[in-house]
């Protein structure tokens, strides 16, 4: 019994070593290595990459990475948080309704941005039809600007925060409510006091899902931004590219993931949760 | 040597194994848009050698995948400032010039161009520059980088999303060359850059093309591809090679040293390099080449795009990119990164 568990799990265990925990060895060896003059890496060994983390300019896009990736999990947790009701409560509709919110990702994430920018742009859907109806008479400004950065972050993550609260808003048993309105809660009250509070798993992994690929985001930044501003995941991938420091660039994510990894054990302890 | 062997276990070891058969097998990397399925379709015809092509978007991402020495890859298209470093770190084969007829045809000023003296490494294939891409309804037309620091293209105006080109429109103005390795000077330029930011409405590379063809965007700086393109749908833009000086860069095809099929890559460098066919390719592309024979077929076409092909006067202008030492690019970046958090 005990072999064919194993046996089972395996594949699993081979995958991650090839595809998780390999790369995750070179990238470490790169970060402590010499850049090499054109990308790539030579010998001697150096913490060199490790130490330039803590320039202040980088810190600084550090810190406004952080803020941004906050702001749109907070949006996502807050408009996801009513459809994802609406979804569970929506009867015999559910699976048309969870249907539609993953419908986007059958089109690529980049060509869906794409489409972002041509709704945005000057001469763009928005402030034509707005031009059109006379409602303003000079285009708005609504691309490349912090605002269209956090539109595309939130539109592109909103699934992930949906699907899981949906999951424990679902599995959530209806008498509950109907006993906290039986004991005189109002509607209000047992939506905050009830509700809520038992979904918390739900918004904790839905917020994680968000926070943290917007953190490493590079693409909506870059593209809805217009290169005005640098995010973390550019400042990365500038390292493989343009900069030619693979090194910085290794030691850059590995201290990102370390960071966010030990925000999550921090907040998991503070919960009394178990961690492996 | 242990990456490699990781890489190799991973199965990524690239392309090599691919060939079917024993039919004759070609890979060429190189930027998109350059060569087209039928220009492959026809070298195949002729030659019965089949060419698998895959594309990439800068010169890094390509160093970055032929660098291991066992990419699978024949040719590649390096940027002429990438050929001494891919020579010197031993990348690149020597090319055998008794099976390359057609390099005869090359410009005159390709035939012996500062990066690659006797043509013994690459083939320079396309070119262009960078300029100034403009709205000619707004008036004054730019004639200067020094015209992009004005307000009156403020919020409507952006710059290429690239250092080297941001740096180097400032370094310009500054009189100074746009490959400069000097601290005091680029930190002058990044100054220079940082007072132009707020008057910007992005950084665009290619992507600024159809804003400028909409009128979204006034004027921004630009290679000569994009703005023929541009220009090529909507009469009513014009492109200006700046008076302060302008960047310039060639690709040029090469053979990789690791490449067992060198026959089979020079027959299809040979092949590009015929007049007929290098003629074809860049009408296609929109972008200017490096070969007179082609630039004859061309002709009139040809002359009636001073975008592509400036005059001798304006090119006297122009500067090559060359290759950036690592301290001078590690302080770039560093600039670069300062401007954008800015």
């Amino acid at each position: 019994m005990r072999g064919l568990r194993e046996l089972c799990l395996a594949p699993a265990a081979a995958v991650l070593a090839a595809l998780f925990a390999a790369p995750m060895g070179i990238l470490a060896a790169y970060s402590l290595m010499t850049r090499g003059a054109y990308g790539g890496v030579a010998t001697p060994f150096t913490l060199e990459g490790w130490r330039r983390m803590a320039d202040a300019l980088y810190v600084a896009v550090l810190i406004k990475s952080f803020v941004v990736a906050g702001i749109s999990t907070a949006l996502c947790v807050l408009l996801g948080f009513p459809l994802a009701l609406f979804i569970a409560r929506a009867g015999a509709r559910k699976n048309l309704y969870l249907a539609l919110v993953m419908l986007p990702f059958w089109t690529s994430f980049l060509i869906r941005t794409y489409a972002w920018m041509f709704l945005l742009r000057d001469t763009g859907l928005v402030n034509t039809v707005l031009l059109g109806l006379g409602l303003i008479h000079e285009p708005l400004p609504l691309l490349y600007n912090w605002g269209a950065v956090i539109l595309g972050l939130v539109y592109g993550y909103l699934p992930f925060v949906v699907l899981p609260l949906y999951a424990s808003l679902e599995r959530q048993d209806p008498a509950l409510e109907e006993t906290a309105a039986d004991l005189g809660a109002r509607p209000v009250e047992t939506l905050f006091r009830v509700t809520i509070p038992l979904c918390a798993p739900g918004l904790r992994a839905g917020a994680m899902l968000v926070f943290i690929p917007c953190l490493g985001a590079y693409l909506t930044p870059d593209l809805l931004g217009g290169g005005k501003t640098i995010l973390m995941g550019t400042l990365i991938q500038n390292q493989f590219s343009s900069a030619r420091d693979w090194p910085f660039g290794s030691a850059l994510s590995l201290g990102l993931m370390a960071l966010v990894t030990a925000l999550l054990w921090m907040q998991a302890r503070r919960k009394g949760e178990t961690l492996p | 040597m242990t990456r490699r062997r990781i890489l190799f276990l991973m199965g990524v070891a690239g392309p090599a194994g691919c060939s079917r058969r024993n039919r004759l097998r070609l890979n060429v990397l190189n930027w998109p848009t350059y060569i087209d399925g039928g220009a492959l379709a026809r070298f195949e015809a002729e030659t019965g050698i089949g060419v698998r092509q895959a594309t990439y978007e800068s010169n890094e991402e390509m160093l970055a995948r032929v660098m291991t020495g066992n990419s699978g890859w024949d040719v590649v298209f390096p940027s002429n400032y990438f050929i001494p470093p891919m020579r010197e770190m031993g990348l690149l084969a020597r090319l055998d010039r008794s099976r390359l007829r057609n390099l005869s045809y090359l410009d005159e000023r390709f035939q012996a161009p500062g990066w690659d003296g006797g043509l013994e490494w690459c083939a320079p294939f396309v070119w262009g520059g960078a300029g100034i891409l403009f709205d000619g309804r707004v008036r004054p037309a730019p004639t200067g980088w020094r015209d992009l620091w004005d307000g009156r293209y403020r919020g409507r105006m952006t710059m290429l999303d690239d250092s080297g080109e941001v740096l180097g429109a400032a370094l310009k103005i500054l009189g100074h060359s746009l490959n400069s390795t000097s601290e005091s000077e680029l930190r002058g330029a990044y100054e220079l850059a940082l007072r132009q930011k707020p008057l910007l409405r992005a950084y665009l590379n290619a992507e600024v093309r159809d804003q400028v063809v909409a009128g979204d965007v006034l004027a921004a700086q630009s290679w000569a591809t994009t703005a023929q393109q541009a220009m090529d749908a909507a009469p009513h833009l014009g492109f200006a090679y700046p008076r302060e000086g302008f960047s310039l860069y060639a690709d040029c095809a090469a053979v990789l040293r690791e490449s067992r099929r060198g026959e089979l890559a020079h027959r299809f460098i040979d092949y590009i390099l015929r007049p007929e066919i290098a003629a074809g390719l860049v009408e296609k592309a929109r972008t200017a080449t490096a070969n007179a024979g082609a630039r004859a077929l061309l002709g009139a076409k040809a002359a009636g795009l001073p975008a592509l092909y400036p005059d001798a006067e304006t090119l006297e202008r122009g500067e090559w990119f060359a290759p950036m030492p690592a301290g001078a690019q590690r302080l770039r970046d560093r600039l670069w990164t300062e401007l954008k958090s800015a």
